[in-house]
């Protein structure tokens, strides 16, 4: 009973790091695709300038 | 509450300049930048013309640095020698950048080319400081301690003609120390800038000067900078308006001290990532300003000279009958104002000390 317990919460240690690393990769995610978006907007609007 | 600006020939709400320079201000003593970029963007979204926020942040960025280069002089934290080596290329690429500058205005392109040149550095400094800000979270979260080489040569450490620079024990070429100015003085005619964002990390990593060292030189090789970029404008295009800069120097310099003081309570690591936020949205508002916004016709204020008061007809006389001693005593009037917040500066804290010892 005791061991199963333990393997419960090993378990649910390795979940919730699993959710940590994913809502860290989300973050970076959205953090490289808001700076490429934004790179974007001003190259093409620098470009559409100068056409 | 509006003022008349003679020179610039727009009107403006005193109350909004000092604010914003206070805060830029704060954001500089805080985080040891300068206002510089962040200060000619703000004064470009309150209506002044972008040739004229130029020249007027050059005229104001001189007397803060002024006011700092006196405090490190005082406190001897300056190399001279590095820094005359840097005014040299300073001084050149100063005088490049005020010709480009003058090509520019002359096809009538010179806004559109600030405004260009302020979106990119700041798009490129935000996102800099950004991923590095992020990084340095990241690996305080995971404990992780990055082993960083103790020398990196360039190719700009196998330049001839080397010197001994005692001060920061460096055996350096000239030419690291005066091409790096070139480069310093070429943004600083055309943007309105101190430069510090590029000498500092450039006087760290590429000179290799000893950190103390640091600030006291770049602020010493700013003034020079400064004081042409000054000059040249105001003796070119009689740009500089004494009442704005009245108004820049008092505000920033207020703010720096403040930033200062903000610096020594609290750790500003963590907040440099919502600096590099504020730069993108600042250059992503300048973005929108130069590509999207319709253009909208500037106000013909319409002012004649009998309605201008005493102070505004001197500044208007002066700058068109003599704009060589003008562009002087724009100089001097920001020297006097640095010099002045220095010396308060020290009066200030000594008297602190003094009361802390009574107690």
């Amino acid at each position: 009973m005791g061991v199963l317990t333990d393997q419960m919460q090993f378990s649910n240690v390795k979940i919730i790091n699993k959710l940590q690393n994913l809502k860290a990769t989300f973050i970076k995610t959205g953090i490289f695709l808001s700076l490429a978006a934004y790179w974007g907007v001003i190259l093409v609007g620098t470009f559409i300038t100068f056409n | 509450m509006e003022v008349f600006l003679p020179i610039a020939q727009v009107f403006v709400n005193p109350v909004e300049i000092l604010l914003l320079s206070a805060i830029v201000g704060v954001l500089s003593g805080l985080f040891g930048v300068g206002g510089g970029f962040l200060m000619t963007p703000f004064l470009i979204f309150l209506g002044v013309p972008p040739a004229y926020a130029v020249a007027n942040e050059a005229n104001n960025i001189l007397a803060t640095s002024v006011s700092g280069s006196t405090t490190h002089y005082l406190k001897n934290t300056l190399d001279y020698k590095m820094g005359f080596m840097i005014v040299i290329g300073g001084t050149i690429g100063t005088a490049l950048g005020i010709y480009t500058f003058t090509y520019f205005k002359g096809i009538g392109k010179i806004d559109t080319v600030i405004s260009l040149a302020y979106m990119y550095i700041l798009a490129i400094i935000g996102t800099l400081m950004l991923v590095e800000s992020l990084r340095e979270i990241d690996r305080e979260k995971r404990n992780l301690v990055v082993k960083k080489k103790l020398h990196v040569h360039y190719w700009i450490h196998g330049l001839p003609l080397r010197m001994r620079f005692p001060k920061s024990k460096l055996y350096e070429s000239i030419f690291t120390p005066i091409l790096i100015g070139l480069l310093v003085g070429f943004i600083a005619a055309i943007m309105g800038i101190g430069g510090a964002f590029i000498l500092v990390p450039a006087m760290i990593y590429i000179i290799k000067m000893p950190t103390r060292l640091v600030p006291g030189t770049s602020l010493f090789v700013t003034i020079f900078v400064s004081v042409i970029v000054t000059f040249l404008h105001s003796f070119n295009y009689g740009s500089i308006d004494l009442m704005l800069v009245l108004m820049l120097v008092i505000g920033s310099i207020i703010g720096v001290q403040i930033g200062q003081k903000l610096g020594e309570k609290i750790d500003s690591s963590g907040l440099r990532a919502l600096l590099a936020i504020l730069l993108l949205v600042v250059g992503i508002a300048i973005a929108y300003d130069t590509f999207f916004a319709e253009q909208i016709q500037t106000e013909i204020t319409g002012v004649s000279n009998s309605d201008l008061n005493f102070f505004s007809t001197f500044i208007l006389e002066f700058s068109k009958d003599m704009p060589f001693f003008y562009g002087l005593f724009s100089i001097l009037f920001a020297v006097f104002l640095g010099v002045a917040a220095a010396f308060i500066r020290r009066f200030v804290s000594n008297f602190k000390k003094k009361i802390l010892v009574k107690s």
